[in-house]
């Protein structure tokens, strides 16, 4: 079909603005794609032109005829462009059939678009048919889908249909592609057919109802167009970049007798021109050059330029986005604002350009652009935590129909999701290039996934987000853990402890005097509401940043106190943080608090706290070293798995965040209760009075958002008896690491929520009240004082095999003083 | 297939001509050329540029010297880096004048067929806009190589003039919006400042920067002319974002439409407004060849790999890198080593094979004797080089990243828009302590990507486009530098000032070609070195726990450009004993108290 429809469409591009003037090449007989009075070739005879000049999208009803000669003169000077199949049709027949001629076509003489051979007729009644009769998919509705519409255009007083190409395309195959072929010459008769089958509905109707043809089977990318696609519908999608403002554009004239006064008929815009009437209408005047133009008798109509920018996906590697210009009228105007991303129906024009407005010399070069039919927004990006009501809020059209592809996605993923071992798969797939530490990446595969939040009636609302925290030895790819899930996860916000101030975007640059390093003091803790914050050297955080972390992770809100206003921001944000031991490396010995100096306050709020030792293995070396001696000499592609690529796990996390809201089913909440009963036993042990706390109320909401993490995981909206099971294998993964007692090796969460282990707790005791029959035994009321390093000998040598450090006394001792049994005065303690 | 009887280079056009006649001959009406395939023409440029080894030389170059003397519609040749794409543009490829023949408006601007023909008889075509800068940072030798080719190859008077004085070099810029600046000197300068914010603040650098020795002249000249390169047939893969290509291509320059009054409307392509054609001359390419660092080299010299010559010219270049380092011989051997690396592949987020050096402990003294003999011995040896002095001022101001400029349509370059291999020296002693704004985070964070992963984030406003990167980049910094991770931090200890030695041309030429040749060289490693290379890395992971996939990477890299410095292919035992023992005393040296 190429070669032979190829004539046409050259012959019309460019035709079409070749008597425009460069200051408004945009006129409106160009961008109107619907306008038939010249797209429409039916026939040589110019009488065809009033049925068509109603139904043009711009001019109003009473539009006058085009003169003949004009369109004469396209034609004229080129005997070749004469209609190949046209057949004159005599010229009394047209002009009676004004309303009637399309409701039955088959009275006139067949006629052609011109160049093609393709009937008007046919067209007309194909058209005809598809509106009357198409019925969606089960839609069992007396009426056809499009006439229904048709009824609600004409009740609301629209001024467009909407038309979905995949109904077109279903109902009649032919039509289809007519019209996307020939979208001007079809769309006007589409037209036609509208504003008939509008009149004979209500004949007081007096808008014009254009279709808008939108979801095209095949969208092309800006960057395949080509030649060949001028004058053809095209689809495309892209980001608007810029708009103009909006253009008045003239689109009929009145001029007015400067001598008489006199009022001429309205003037149609023909070709972005307009003849100004060179003498009088008046009879009795007929004043030469006396017209002027009288602007707020005219008609104008909206118009507007929009930029549109490839969006960066559709860009190949080395390249820059390409752009093309949109010509947007009337409702469409302001339809889509910079940044958004959309989805545009319309026909791809070319037209040249001159040098000069005076000379006749033209460039070789075309500008194209695209007649705008509909636009549609689409998602702002694939990875959108927001509330996709948001998006479409400002959206004009159609909220319910999402893109073809979207769903095919969609079926991916959901295919994806029914593999048996997908969370394995998933936790293979997230950071592919560190191995072991699965337990962590499980966790962490939680966390991207995250719980569900619930809001109570009374107001109380629980977060589903899973905070992690890794600590663990230099060199144990902690970071790279960080930057991988930054890059993965949504609103991902990377930021290094390290001097961060809490809010702001600022940052200060220090020097540390003795070295002369430089350090920046970046102001990263930004706002991640709905994302994952990821903290890098979370030890090193100051005191006043912590703070700030106190409140956002529990109550996930942020207050900024600025200028006498408090604000109290949303920070619905997981956050993974990572610390250094404070100590280069972690001392096995102490507990956690100990190793990373924070808070436990701050610790207690993680639901995971995952230990990465880098323990001495030459296993693990010899993996480490054969990895990076195969990054630098080897082709690294053999080392790909069977891992999901990045997009698609982008894809998958998202389309689970915002589609799966799993929820507590009977026997999992049972399992839950059960589970957590049998932890908190492990802590009594019988016949002892140490009572060691091995799980809080905060392990069991952990709990619930782990198991619902792993819920969404399968796609899933229902937790079974297997996701607590699993959730309670990762919670206790990672409390053996980081709540052990080392003392005992039992779990021990007051580890955690104070940093002090029962053990150890009971230890204190003992040496307190060991002191403390010492200091009975050996000092006397009101006697002399004793120095700490003496008491320190005789505890030894009372409690042989203990051992017994000076800070320990030193603790044993404040505890006695504040009992008041002592004194302790700098180096001497006094029994009082 | 076509004899010489076409003037190529005079008349290009004529023989693109009658080549498309030749081609059309016999066909019937219209011809079957209408989609806008070659039909030979191109085949016969090159062909002209193959068979004749002085062909090249005989095209002139076009630069700002030489575009004045230039007859428009002549075959030149312009060598430049790819600095935006103007996407596609239509024009009329074929049409059939009032005689009824169809000519071709191929490699043309203007097409002269009367008006309201444009019908059936009009084909469309397609053509990309390319805008071309030289190559920022391009050393005058670079240049001078480029144009001395023309001279000492050709026997064939070019026409080339002389070289003018630098002041025409200020209407160098192409925005035509600022027509009023024109005449004062400061406002050239400004503008200056405004459109090649690279060369400007190079010359800034050598200005201000603790130079007291200022007699050095700015190593290149600014007679940067920009070009717009319309390419055709070529599939979009071939040329890339920062790509550095020479084109061979019809000048073409119409009086009438330089005249032209672009009352451009908004549907127009903006960015060709600002970009008219008499300041920025349009080259309808019809050859084009990308090029590498070895291209803008004197081509006298090849070096075989293993060859004893290799390991002369290793050593006399150690020699001359050693004496500007103040006989600091570790400093020099990693810079040798820092001179030859490249990124040679990607996995993942890993840019394998960059080597980036801080060199540290510099104070205000070593910085001026030392700091401007590095740059200057690094621009002697590579052909692009940058600097960028850090100062918070600076920072906060500048916009390191390209960005785009939605007005204009336009990629607006910035000083991180290089061209692969380009040398980088970040210069931070000059960072003294203040506060960031947002600008100066972003281009932080910007120089850090850079650094850690060879990219950068081009802006486009809406979102950030990641563009790989290949940058050799050199800090100077008085501590370790926190900001700017370089993969090699070495303490800077010049045991003598150092004498400056004379400069032997052979000896520099040779050296240059040294790194070019070898900084490309395919490396492998079998497996008993692989096994041996493991061990040690396993060992010295048992020894030092604190050593990581970082400290891994760092040794591998090493010891693949210690091996491809020695003009190898493979590593042996003994670079990889070198590697250790240049790594064990850097460490030694970096742990030692100042």
């Amino acid at each position: 079909m190429a070669s032979d429809s190829s004539p046409a469409n050259i012959h019309d591009g460019p035709s079409s603005p070749e008597d425009d003037s460069m200051s408004s090449p945009i006129g409106n007989t160009f961008s109107s794609p619907g306008n038939p009075r010249r797209r429409t070739r039916r026939s040589t005879s110019s009488y065809a032109t009033p049925p068509s000049r109603r139904s043009s999208r711009f001019a109003t009803p009473e539009a006058t005829p085009t003169p003949r000669a004009n369109r004469r003169r396209r034609r004229s000077p080129d005997p070749i462009s004469t209609p190949i199949a046209a057949t004159p049709s005599s010229p009394e027949a047209p002009p009676s059939s004004e309303a009637g001629e399309f409701g039955n076509p088959d009275e006139a003489p067949p006629m052609f678009v011109w160049g093609t051979n393709i009937s008007v007729q046919d067209v007309n009644a194909a058209i005809l048919r598809f509106l009357r009769n198409f019925r969606g998919k089960g839609d069992a509705s007396l009426e056809g889908k499009y006439m229904m519409a048709i009824h609600h255009v004409i009740e609301f007083e629209g001024e467009s249909l909407e038309v979905d190409a995949h109904d077109v395309f279903d109902y009649d195959n032919d039509l289809y592609n007519k019209m996307v072929r020939y979208p001007l010459e079809v769309l006007a008769i589409f037209d036609i057919v509208l504003m008939d089958m509008v009149s004979r509905i209500n004949p007081l109707f007096e808008k014009h109802i254009q279709a808008r043809i939108f979801n095209l089977k095949t969208s092309t990318t800006m960057r395949n167009l080509n030649p060949s696609d001028i004058e053809k519908m095209v689809s495309l999608k892209g980001m608007i970049i810029r708009c103009s403002s909006i253009i008045p554009e003239i689109r009929e004239a009145m001029f007015r007798c400067l001598v008489c006064g006199y009022f001429s008929e309205p003037i149609v815009v023909d070709r972005g021109r307009i003849s100004e009437p060179t003498t009088c209408g008046k009879q009795e005047c007929l004043a030469k050059n006396s017209m002027t133009l009288v602007h707020n008798r005219c008609r104008f109509a909206d118009k507007q330029v929009v930029r549109l920018q490839e969006t960066p996906d559709e860009i190949p590697d080395g390249g820059t986005p390409h752009t093309v210009s949109l010509l947007m009228h009337d409702k469409l105007v302001d339809a889509g604002k910079p940044g958004d991303r959309v989805e545009v129906t319309g026909i791809y024009r070319a037209m040249t350009v001159r040098i000069g407005s005076s000379q006749r010399t033209v460039k070789s070069l075309f500008k194209t652009y695209i007649d705008c039919l509909h636009l549609k927004k689409t998602d702002k990006s694939r990875m959108n935590p927001e509330d996709p009501m948001q998006v479409e809020n400002g959206s004009s059209t159609n909220d319910e129909d999402v893109p073809n592809n979207y769903e095919d996605k969609v079926e991916q993923l959901k295919e994806l999701s029914r593999q048996p071992d997908i969370y394995e798969r998933l936790t293979k797939s997230l950071a592919p290039n560190i191995w072991e530490l699965d337990d962590v990446k499980k966790g962490l595969l939680c966390q991207l996934f995250g719980g569900s939040a619930l809001t109570l009636q009374s107001g109380a609302s629980f977060r589903g987000d899973i905070n992690i925290l890794l600590v663990g030895d230099p060199g144990t790819s902690k970071s790279q853990l960080l930057t991988y899930i930054h890059k993965l996860s949504p609103r991902g916000i990377y930021t290094s402890g390290r001097g961060s101030s809490a809010v702001g975007l600022t940052a200060y640059v220090a020097k540390d005097p003795e070295s002369g390093e430089t350090v920046l003091e970046s102001g990263a803790l930004v706002l991640s509401d709905k994302g994952i914050c990821c903290i890098d050297e979370f030890d090193k955080m100051s005191e006043n940043a912590r703070s700030m972390l106190h409140e956002v992770m529990e109550q996930q809100t942020v207050s900024i106190a600025k200028a006498g206003i408090i604000a109290s921001l949303n920070a619905r944000t997981s956050v993974l943080a990572c610390a250094n031991p404070s100590g280069s490396r972690y001392n096995p010995r102490l507990s956690v608090i100990d190793n990373i100096h924070l808070p436990p306050t701050l610790l207690s709020r993680f639901d995971l706290i995952y230990l990465i030792l880098d323990k001495a293995d030459e296993q693990t070396d010899r993996r480490l070293a054969k990895h990076i001696v195969g990054l630098h000499f080897e082709d690294p592609e053999n080392s790909e798995q069977d891992v999901i690529d990045l997009p698609t796990l982008t894809a998958y996390v998202s389309y689970a965040r915002k589609n799966i809201h799993p929820e507590l089913s009977d026997e999992a909440a049972e399992e839950l209760t059960r589970g957590y009963v049998e932890m908190r036993r492990r802590g009594n042990f019988p016949g002892s009075s140490k009572k060691v706390i091995t799980a809080t109320p905060r392990q069991i909401e952990s709990l619930i958002r782990l198991s619902e993490a792993l819920a969404r995981i399968r796609f899933s909206e229902l937790v079974e008896k297997r996701d607590v099971v699993e959730a309670f294998r990762l919670l206790e993964v990672a409390m053996q690491q980081s709540a052990t007692d080392h003392a005992t090796g039992t779990i021990d969460m007051d580890l955690i929520t104070t940093g002090v282990s029962a053990s150890e707790r009971m230890r204190r005791e003992s040496l307190v009240s060991l002191t403390r029959s010492i200091i009975m035994e050996k000092m006397q009321l009101g006697g002399p004082s004793i120095r700490p390093l003496e008491l320190l000998e005789e505890l030894k040598k009372q409690s042989s095999g203990a051992e017994y450090h000076l800070s320990d006394l030193r603790n044993a001792l404040s505890t006695l003083a504040s009992e008041g049994f002592v004194v302790v005065h700098g180096d001497s303690v006094k029994r009082v | 297939m076509v004899g010489r009887e076409y003037d190529l280079v005079g008349n290009p056009l004529g023989a693109v001509r009658s080549t498309f006649e030749k081609a059309i001959e016999g066909q019937a009406d219209p011809p079957l050329l209408i989609d806008g395939k070659d039909w030979g023409s191109t085949q016969l440029f090159r062909q002209f540029l193959i068979d004749q080894p002085s062909a090249l030389s005989q095209i002139p170059i076009l630069d700002r010297t030489s575009l004045p003397h230039l007859q428009p519609n002549t075959l030149v040749r312009y060598r430049g880096m790819i600095q935006d794409m103007l996407g596609n543009e239509f024009y009329v490829g074929v049409h059939k004048d009032a005689g009824g023949a169809w000519t071709t408006n191929k490699f043309t601007d203007v097409s002269h067929i009367p008006f309201g023909t444009l019908s059936e008889n009009t084909r469309i075509w397609e053509r990309r806009l390319l805008y071309c800068v030289p190559v920022p940072g391009q050393n005058i030798w670079a240049e001078s190589y480029s144009e001395s080719v023309a001279s000492t190859r050709s026997n064939v008077t070019t026409l080339h003039g002389e070289k003018r004085p630098r002041e025409d070099c200020a209407d160098m810029d192409f925005q035509a919006s600022d027509q009023d600046f024109q005449g004062s000197t400061s406002a050239k300068k400004m503008r200056e400042n405004m459109h090649s914010p690279q060369l400007s603040r190079h010359e800034e650098y050598i200005l201000e920067g603790s130079t007291p020795n200022s007699d050095m002249v700015p190593n290149f000249d600014i007679k940067s002319l920009s070009c717009l390169v319309k390419i055709y047939d070529t599939p979009e893969s071939e040329l890339k974002l920062n790509d550095v290509f020479e084109f061979v291509g019809i000048l073409t320059f119409d009086p009438k439409l330089a005249a032209e009054d672009d009352t451009c409307d908004e549907l127009c392509e903006d960015a060709l407004v600002h970009l008219p054609p008499s300041k920025v001359p349009r080259l309808h390419c019809i050859v084009h060849r990308k090029l590498a660092i070895h291209d803008f080299l004197s081509a006298s010299l090849t070096l075989e790999p293993k060859s004893s010559l290799v390991k002369g010219v290793r050593e006399s270049l150690l020699g001359h890198l050693t004496s500007v380092l103040g006989n600091d011989d570790l400093a020099a051997q990693f810079m040798l080593l820092h001179l030859l690396s490249g990124v040679h592949t990607r996995v993942g987020l890993v840019a394998v094979g960059k080597l980036s050096l801080n060199l540290t402990c510099f104070s205000k003294e070593t910085l001026t004797v030392f700091g401007n003999r590095i740059k200057v011995a690094i621009e002697n040896l590579v052909p692009f080089t940058m600097c960028m002095p850090l100062t918070i001022d600076h920072l906060n101001s500048a916009s390191l990243a390209p960005a785009k400029d939605y007005q204009t349509n336009r990629l607006v370059s910035g000083p991180l828009q290089l061209s692969d291999g380009t040398h980088l020296t970040v210069d931070e002693t000059q960072l003294q302590t203040g506060t960031l704004n947002s600008v100066g985070v972003e281009n932080l964070r910007l120089l850090k990507t850079l650094l850690e992963s060879q990219k950068v984030d081009y802006d486009f406003k809406y979102y950030k486009m990641e563009m790989a990167a290949d940058a050799q980049v050199l800090i100077l910094s008085e501590g370790k530098s926190n900001i700017l991770p370089a993969d090699v931090a070495l303490p800077f200890h010049p045991q003598s000032p150092g004498v400056s030695e004379y400069m032997d041309m052979e000896a520099l030429k040779a050296w240059r070609c040294y790194l070019a040749t070898f900084r490309s060289l395919q490396h492998s490693i079998d497996s008993d070195m692989q096994k041996i290379v493991e061990d040690d890395l396993v060992a010295a992971r048992r020894s030092d726990r604190s050593l990581g996939s970082s400290d891994f990477s760092r040794l591998l890299t090493m010891a693949r450009l210690v091996s491809m410095s020695f003009g190898e292919t493979c590593l042996t035992i003994e670079h990889w004993q070198m590697v250790m023992e240049l790594e064990r005393l850097r460490r030694e040296r970096s742990n030692q108290p100042k």
